[in-house]
């Protein structure tokens, strides 16, 4: 259960107790913690310790069950079984504000600062720092913030005035003022506060991550840090031990001097991943390229991308967060520009691109924030199947509820969406169904060239993802082009007939599969 | 409520596991729908009720004609206000709109006779297509855009009828009848502006082009993934308002025959607002209802002679008028987009 190595034999102490040691208990401690959602186990008795004064390491895949142990770690979601402790004392941590009570501090993934107010205001805007009080009859003491603003800052040794308004500093100070912020929620009550950070580098420059690794490894000295990353060069830089999660397990625990990155990477996959055997397109008599992007270039989102996507073919481009390939994707799609390059689709040069052209010349775009951009939740299921390419459900500029609602339940059945009441808003649908409607309303382009498709099995079930997946392949088997950003690098092995690695705005390889067969250890070698 | 049991049971494989809040949101009471259809109606036949209640005399001779004609000016900038509100912008100039549309037919009547209204129509439709056109491509918010055009507009109308009042000196008679004829006892112009309504609402409910209206209302940013011209869509709804504007001014310049900056037609902004607030309209934009924005302007109308009937001093009146509109706004709003509220 817990990893060996944490437990100290202690020095001769008096109290009789056979407890291995009291002198120095864990920072953080978590035993057999398991967590469900319905019928998905997202953590299945995860067992681990943080010493005082550790930087922890926590890899995994998407989907590892990393996210929902931070989750459980900082509140958000309640375990449904097993035990934490945090100094040796037991805690329940309920919600955000327990867990900071308890000296449990959470950088997002995300920055969650407010960019128009300064880093004062943004520190003392913590929960734990409502019983410092920011303010006095309601009136915010500018004087006091201000001071105990900078001891935080200076006890992390940020150099920011905290004054500052936060929109005006870089990536990396507002980064380091998240943690500020973070470390704020105990300073009163604990000695030795927990710091979890999620991804913290994950849209930082490599220069800049330098900087923010040095920051990271001198936390040690007042607390104790878990660290999660893609990157598992960084995890080696910067961790003492490190943490890897697989399908909601803990499946390795090393010291980072015992380890190195290609055993960190299997305990990451797992030992059996390799390409599932796939009547492979050979891309040469593919014929012409239905999609060409060259040299397509915007600042530093993306540099040189160059890629070419022969009819009825799969192009997966895989990456870390922050390795641009989102923004490619969107730049294909019109949604988003670029600055040099070019882009021909069937062979037609585009001139000047936007979603409503990328629409006429047969390109669609399954966008990963699918109930932002994806649909229109207050239009039925029917209206927003039809919406794009209305086809039989209009005659001229007129609207035949009747017959959209035929090409609908047509859709509905192949693609076996459930509730089979095509005229429901389309928001009251659950996740996996809308973006089956999502799918079937690009499907059902008479002249459909790319499919781009952005994480389209996010969130989905397996059930679900199976039917997406299926009309992929079948609509790649009609000759559309396809590019695929996946969320696993299965997936691209899977489904990509070529596989495109991107780290940092640039294509770092290319794998055919119909030639090669790489495996998710090269493609991650490639990536981080 | 039942119908969504059979959706609910896969909770997200994967890592984040997203909150289940926004999917269970409670629906109770009547079937959806028919309260926003009918609840507009509703209003107004209540407080018709009331108003006649206590004083009969509104529902015989001129009582019914002085309320439509009053309610007709308000339907129409509704009716615009209505279809900006529906693709998510706001129309502020849409008043100033129609006194400068009065004052051009009061100027054009004279050389253009028939001609005369056309012209106007087509002259706001400009004015709101040039709204519309730098809402869509400055991105400055529509609220900001169309209070600075209404300032332009307002400083206009001065210098067209150089601060006095422009009167309509030949041919009145081209525009005049549209309150002086009847159909079923009230006036023309009225029914006209209920027609509109109707074409309004077939537009809205049978067209793709009042889909993709009502796309751009609910979700701009998927609209646009969607393919849809959303910005030509936003023109169109600017200009639909700058039409109806023009026809607002028409009806000033054939109820009176002139038209001031000051005059007639000069405070129809809030009236015009709130009639498509209580006639359904979702401030948020993609919920709209034409013939519910009818009741909605009748309301408005009947507002004063209610306050009239209930015997409250002329200074206090536009105390009920605030209480009713809140408390209409209340009853009627479509509240299908859940808190968020603009």
């Amino acid at each position: 259960m817990s990893a060996p190595e944490v437990v100290r034999v202690s020095a001769p102490t008096p109290p009789s107790s056979p407890a291995p040691s009291v002198t120095t208990p864990p920072a953080l401690s978590l035993t057999g913690v398991t967590k469900s959602f319905g019928p998905v186990h997202a953590l299945r008795g995860v067992s681990l310790q943080l010493g005082r004064g550790e930087v922890l390491g926590l890899i995994g895949e998407n989907g590892a069950g990393k996210s929902t142990l931070l989750k459980v770690l900082s509140g958000v979601h309640e375990p449904d079984s097993g035990a934490l402790e945090v100094n040796g004392k037991p805690v329940r941590l309920r919600s955000p504000e327990d867990a900071a009570r308890a000296g449990v501090g959470i950088v997002h993934q995300e920055q969650s600062l407010l960019t128009n107010l300064s880093v004062a205001e943004n520190i003392a805007m913590t929960s734990g720092s409502r019983a410092k009080a920011a303010t006095r009859f309601g009136v915010y003491r500018w004087g006091h913030l201000n001071r105990v603003a900078a001891q935080v800052l200076a006890r992390i040794g940020v150099d920011v005035d905290p004054r500052t308004t936060v929109g005006d500093l870089s990536f990396v100070d507002r980064q380091m003022v998240e943690i500020a912020r973070a470390l704020q929620v105990d300073t009163g009550a604990h000695a030795s506060p927990v710091l979890i950070l999620d991804e913290p580098t994950s849209l930082l420059e490599r220069d800049e991550t330098a900087v923010l690794e040095r920051e990271i490894r001198s936390l040690r000295e007042i607390g104790s840090v878990v660290f999660v990353s893609h990157r598992l060069d960084e995890v080696m830089r910067i961790c003492d031990r490190v943490v890897v999660m697989r399908h909601g397990e803990v499946v390795g625990d090393r010291r980072t001097s015992e380890v190195t990155e290609d055993e960190l990477f299997r305990l990451m996959v797992g030992r059996d991943s390799r390409a599932t055997p796939r009547e492979r397109r050979s891309r040469e008599d593919g014929g012409t390229a239905v999609l060409q992007v060259e040299g397509l270039t915007r600042g530093h989102a993306f540099r040189d991308v160059s890629f070419s996507v022969p009819a009825g073919t799969t192009t997966a481009i895989v990456g870390t967060n922050g390795s641009g390939r989102e923004e490619v994707v969107r730049a294909v799609f019109g949604a988003e520009p670029f600055s040099s390059g070019a882009l021909r689709v069937a062979g037609k040069d585009v001139g000047s691109w936007s979603v409503a052209s990328a629409v006429r010349a047969g390109v669609a775009y399954i966008p990963s924030e699918r109930r932002v951009e994806g649909m229109v939740g207050g239009l039925s299921a029917a209206e927003n199947l039809v919406l794009t390419h209305p086809g039989e459900a209009t005659r001229g500029p007129l609207l035949r509820p009747r017959a959209r609602r035929k090409v609908a339940e047509t859709w509905f059945e192949d693609l076996d969406v459930r509730p089979r009441q095509p005229d429901l808003a389309l928001e009251r649908f659950s996740g996996g169904n809308q973006q089956k409607v999502v799918l079937a309303k690009w499907l059902s382009s008479p002249d459909l060239k790319v499919l781009v498709l952005d994480h389209p099995l996010r969130g989905l079930d397996p059930g679900a993802s199976e039917t997406v997946n299926a009309q992929i392949r079948a609509a790649c088997a009609r000759g559309t082009a396809v590019v695929l950003l996946p969320d696993t690098l299965e997936e691209a092995l899977e489904l990509g007939d070529e596989i495109i690695v991107m780290r940092d705005g640039e294509v770092t390889a290319r794998f055919d599969t119909s030639r090669e067969t790489p495996t998710a250890l090269d493609l991650l070698e490639k990536m981080v | 409520m039942t119908t969504m049991s059979t959706t609910t049971p896969a909770t997200t494989p994967a890592a984040p596991a997203p909150a289940p809040s926004a999917t269970g949101r409670a629906r109770r009471g009547l079937p959806p729908g028919l309260w926003q259809a009918a609840g507009p109606a509703a209003v107004f036949v209540v407080l018709f009720a009331v108003t006649a209640a206590l004083q009969p005399a509104i529902l015989s001779g001129v009582g019914p004609i002085n309320l439509t004609t009053q309610a007709t000016a308000v339907l129409l900038v509704a009716l615009g206000q209505a279809a900006v509100l529906h693709v998510g912008s706001i129309d502020l100039s849409n008043a100033a709109a129609a006194v400068l549309g009065a004052m051009v037919l009061a100027l054009a009547l004279g050389p253009l006779a028939a001609a005369a209204p056309l012209v106007t129509l087509l002259v706001m439709a400009l004015v709101g297509a040039v709204n519309g056109l730098l809402v869509a491509f400055t991105q400055v918010p529509s609220f900001a855009l169309t209070l600075g055009t209404l300032g332009v507009l307002q400083a206009a109308s001065l210098v067209v009828s150089d601060n006095t009042t422009v009167y309509a000196s030949a041919n009145g008679e081209v525009v005049s009848w549209l309150f002086i004829q009847a159909f079923a006892g009230l006036p023309v112009a009225f029914w006209f502006a209920v027609v509109v309504a109707v074409l309004f609402w077939l537009v809205l409910r049978r067209t793709s082009l009042g889909q993709a209206l009502t796309a751009v209302g609910l979700n701009e940013t998927a609209a646009v993934f969607s393919g849809l011209r959303t910005r030509w869509l936003k023109v169109a709804a600017f200009s639909f308002s700058g039409v109806m504007a023009g026809a607002a001014g028409i009806c000033i310049i054939s109820q009176a025959g002139a038209a001031s900056s000051f005059g007639l037609g000069s405070d129809l902004l809030l009236p015009g607002i709130a009639a498509a607030l209580i006639g359904g309209t979702a401030i948020t934009g993609g919920r709209t209802n034409p013939v519910g924005v009818v009741f909605g302007a009748l309301t408005v109308a009947l507002i004063p002679i209610t306050a009239t009937a209930l015997g409250v001093t002329p200074q206090a009146r536009s105390l009920v008028y605030g209480v009713v509109v809140i408390a209409a706004v209340a009853l009627t709003a479509s509240r299908a987009r859940g808190a968020v509220v603009k």
